[in-house]
């Protein structure tokens, strides 16, 4: 393309060209390029780790992009550096989140107004009439069928999203809204409500508004956008008209053909013997799982963000008790909803969430790889020099690059952080080992010695399950995988029939067909 | 702006953290030995002024001065004591004042009244501190109430259990024995100042070299990180309150033997110097945390202070001033500290 993008005409909400963002270790934003027409319903599509939130955070000014590249948004351009939350509302930007961010106690009308400010009367109190009669209009105006007075908790999901939006769509001073981001605004409502939704979203475009559409359910996707992005690990892989698309061709778009990472390592020979035994659990949005690992064997759990499969995770290691059924680990079950019986029993697990949920910040790195094992050191009281010699030994094993054995382990970089919340457990050579992303956020050399790390504890009998949003160490580490979408696992496969296309479909396929 | 601020975005890549910005060179160690050292040296330096301080130096340097100093935060120290176990797992014990009150009640009433034999006495005070505790404890562990409210609410019930208890008198006539070891020496150190040191020393040892206040330091650093490798949250923290009731409980006797008698409201002052000290305290020696060697430097920081602008001349007024100060100016020491040391996110 010899012509630049900022040439095209003004019937651009939103034009973006060679958008990068780098974090430490990794690049989340590739070169990005594209626009958004005025009037246009346009779906943003990728897997996790896409690079799709990254993206709206930078066009909320959350995050600053890359030096060099554009931005433009009503004629006027930015470098990516530059986006602050104020150049993003100048530029007529509205978000609605997932988390609406909406005041169940309070009224329709204050929610409306939270944000804005509230009419006064003319000795300085809050006008509630002329708010009540305002917030009339602003319901009117985009058809939706509310009492401004009613509590909003009371309201049915798909209303309450309506009245977010709505309350976006009240800015009409600053040159009114020139795009609004609608972030999974399907997720969370029940499958009754998701076509009222899209309705209304149908009419406002039909109006004029310009939406960018984020959302995992293809079917809505097919059914609603005009145009179509889609990233893939930070890259532009499309943008192109919806019409004439199939389901199954952006499910190939989403997760892509290649293969880049080397081959799959060499089938291994698995034991026999089933060591941890998931029989008929259901547990907040786990819903009759039963699921089982043999000795040496590496299961992949490939899900969506939302589908469950943390919680599956979480309730298998006790961290939730289940309503029904039961976890038993070499054939003995555990005692529901205790961490201490799984943990004694030989399970161990790597939460998602390093710096919430692993990581003793302020304590040394000597006392975070003891941590799980710490009446190993007692005799009588906790013996230092033993604790410390393991640590030692830990970070020769394990890599560890530290500025020495008692360093705080804030002052460990990520990647090294989570080696240290590896070893933690596997220097207990764990007989089931739960991990959850062990690999996000963490630079590529890191990554490639935590799956040596990985296999060398499969190869000595222990069985991992993995949780993982990157497909390519999904396919790079599992024997098999099994596919969890709203919170049961809707197909298993090994060897050849794992593809990139399998999981992509059965992923994005199962979660549509329930909704 | 309400929409706008991002929400929680599931599939974010999450940045590492930023890169710890070690301070590296000579003078970057400097002044990493100065944080760690800062308060002693200033202790040190407090002590060297009021030495040489016309007004002072005919009193402040001399045994007798500062075998009274140490005698007399003897209490204050077993108090702090109690308050740190605790807080090392990020709980407060606010309680911890009128619970020396309301053992010191309980003994005293037992000693004048002839009701039980010195031992048991004491016995009884220390077992009615534990009890508080254990209530606090269960209340605050196993509801995961919070430990700042609950506590400060059963400091108030206690010192209205400690005014029921004595009326409007004062307990006096405590037994010679008592008496002897709050005012007597060893080895020319007053005896309470033995029993502080012991005390310390067992409590240093077991924040530092017990897998239960490894626990706690843990569930301090962080408590969801804590449960997720199995440790038992909830026993370790009422264990914690226990062990804080009970050394509350022997402070309560210590306050017998130094004064000789109780009333109510007896020890509802020592709470607030006592958090004070601990959080001074955490500026230094391993700044960032709550440690019993940092608290023994708060504690004296404070009394030596206090001590040396009380022999200038000073008036009463210095005391509530000194100690609320240092309070404010340390805690919030402290939390700049712990930004820098760890990013914003702990």
């Amino acid at each position: 393309m010899t012509e630049s993008l900022l040439d095209a005409p003004p019937q651009q909400a939103l034009v973006l060209e060679a958008v990068s963002k780098t974090f430490p270790g990794m690049r989340a934003l590739d070169d990005v390029s594209f626009a958004i027409h005025r009037g246009s319903f346009h779906a943003l599509l990728g897997g996790n780790g896409s690079g799709k939130s990254t993206l709206i955070k930078i066009l909320a000014g959350v995050y600053q992009g890359d030096p060099g590249g554009t931005i433009r948004a009503r004629g006027e351009s930015v470098d990516p550096q530059a986006t602050t939350p104020a150049w993003s509302r100048r530029a007529g930007i509205r978000f609605v989140h997932q988390d609406l961010g909406v005041f169940g106690a309070m009224s329709v009308a204050e929610n409306l107004f939270s944000g804005h400010p509230y009419p006064r009367t003319r000795i300085g109190a809050v006008g509630w009439r002329s708010m009540q009669a305002e917030a009339a209009r602003v319901l009117a105006r985009h058809d939706i069928d509310v009492d401004p007075r009613r509590s909003m908790a009371d309201l049915r999901p798909a209303e309450q999203t309506l009245v977010a939006i709505a309350r976006c769509l009240m800015d009409a001073d600053e040159g009114g809204v020139e795009l609004l981001v609608l972030d999974e605004p399907t997720a969370r409502l029940p499958p009754t409500e998701v076509e009222e939704l899209l309705a209304a979203l149908d009419r406002y475009v039909a109006g004029g508004l310009s939406i960018l559409y984020v959302s995992h359910r293809l079917s809505e996707v097919v059914e609603h956008a005009d145009t179509i992005t889609v990233l893939r690990d930070g890259r532009h892989v499309t943008t192109r008209p919806a019409d004439g698309l199939t389901r199954a061709e952006l499910a190939t778009l989403i997760v892509g053909s290649r293969s880049q990472i080397a081959a799959k390592r060499a089938t291994r020979t698995i034991g026999s013997d089933v060591v941890l035994r998931v029989e008929g659990l259901r547990s907040g949005p786990v819903h009759d799982v039963d699921l089982t690992l043999h000795a040496g064997e590496i299961v992949g759990l490939a899900g969506l963000v939302g589908s469950g499969r943390t919680h599956l995770v979480e309730t298998i290691f006790g961290v939730h008790r289940p309503r029904e059924g039961r976890v038993s680990l070499r054939g003995r079950p555990l005692r529901p909803g205790s961490v201490a019986a799984a943990t004694d029993a030989g399970l161990a697990y790597v939460p998602e969430d390093r710096a919430a949920h692993s990581a003793f910040r302020s304590l040394g790195l000597d006392m975070n790889l003891s941590a799980a094992d710490l009446h190993r050191y007692r005799r009588g009281w906790l013996r230092r020099p033993p604790e410390l010699a393991d640590a030692q030994a830990d970070i020769a094993r394990f890599a560890i690059r530290t500025p020495g054995v008692r360093a705080p382990f804030a002052q460990l970089s990520g990647g090294n952080q989570q080696k240290a919340v590896l070893a933690r457990w596997l220097r207990r050579s764990p007989v089931a080992l739960l991990l959850d992303e062990p690999t996000q956020g963490v630079d590529i050399g890191a990554r490639a010695e935590i799956y040596a790390q990985i296999e060398e504890a499969v190869d000595r009998g222990t069985a991992v399950l993995l949780v993982t949003s990157d497909l390519d160490e999904l396919l790079h580490l599992s024997d098999r995988v099994a596919v969890i979408s709203r919170g049961r696992i809707v197909d298993e496969a090994t060897g050849d029939r794992i593809t990139r296309d399998w999981v992509g479909s059965r992923m994005f396929d199962a979660h549509q067909e329930e909704s | 702006m309400t929409t706008t601020q991002a929400g929680p975005v599931a599939d974010a890549p999450q940045a590492s953290p930023p890169a710890q910005a070690r301070r590296r060179g000579l003078g970057g160690r400097l002044l990493d030995q100065l944080e760690r050292f800062g308060l002693v040296v200033l202790l040190i330096a407090v002590a060297l002024f009021f030495t040489f301080l016309p007004a002072t130096s005919a009193v402040f340097p001399t045994s007798a001065n500062l075998r009274n100093v140490a005698a007399n935060e003897s209490i204050l120290v077993v108090v702090a004591l109690a308050a740190l176990v605790p807080l090392v797992a990020e709980r407060f014990d606010l309680s911890v004042g009128a619970t020396v009150g309301l053992a010191a009640i309980v003994t005293g009433k037992l000693l004048t009244s002839g009701a039980a034999p010195t031992l048991v006495a004491i016995l009884a005070g220390v077992l009615v501190g534990a009890l508080v505790g254990l209530v606090n404890g269960i209340v605050i562990a196993h509801y995961n109430a919070s430990s700042l409210v609950i506590t400060l609410g059963m400091a108030t019930l206690l010192q209205g259990v400690g005014s029921y208890l004595t009326g409007d008198t004062t307990l006096l006539g405590m037994p010679q024995s008592l008496l002897d070891f709050g005012n007597l020496q060893w080895l020319g150190i007053p005896r309470p100042v033995w029993l502080f040191v012991l005390l310390a020393l067992a409590i240093a040892f077991v924040l530092g070299m017990t897998v239960f206040g490894r626990r706690l330091l843990a569930i301090g650093s962080n408590e969801a990180a804590a449960r997720l490798v199995g440790m038992p949250v909830s026993r370790t923290v009422l264990l914690a309150f226990v062990v804080s009731g009970a050394l509350a409980g022997v402070a309560g006797i210590l306050v017998l033997a130094r004064t000789g008698g109780a009333s109510a409201g007896v020890g509802a002052g020592y709470t607030l110097p006592a958090v004070a000290a601990i959080f001074l305290g955490s500026t230094t020696i391993r700044p960032g945390r709550f440690t019993v060697a940092g608290t023994l430097v708060g504690v004296f920081f404070v009394a030596i202070s206090v001590n040396g602008l009380t022999l200038a001349g000073a008036q009463d007024w210095v005391d509530p001033v000194f100690n609320g100060g240092a309070v404010v100016l340390a805690v919030a020491a402290a939390a700049i500290l712990a930004k820098r040391r760890l990013g914003s996110a702990r």
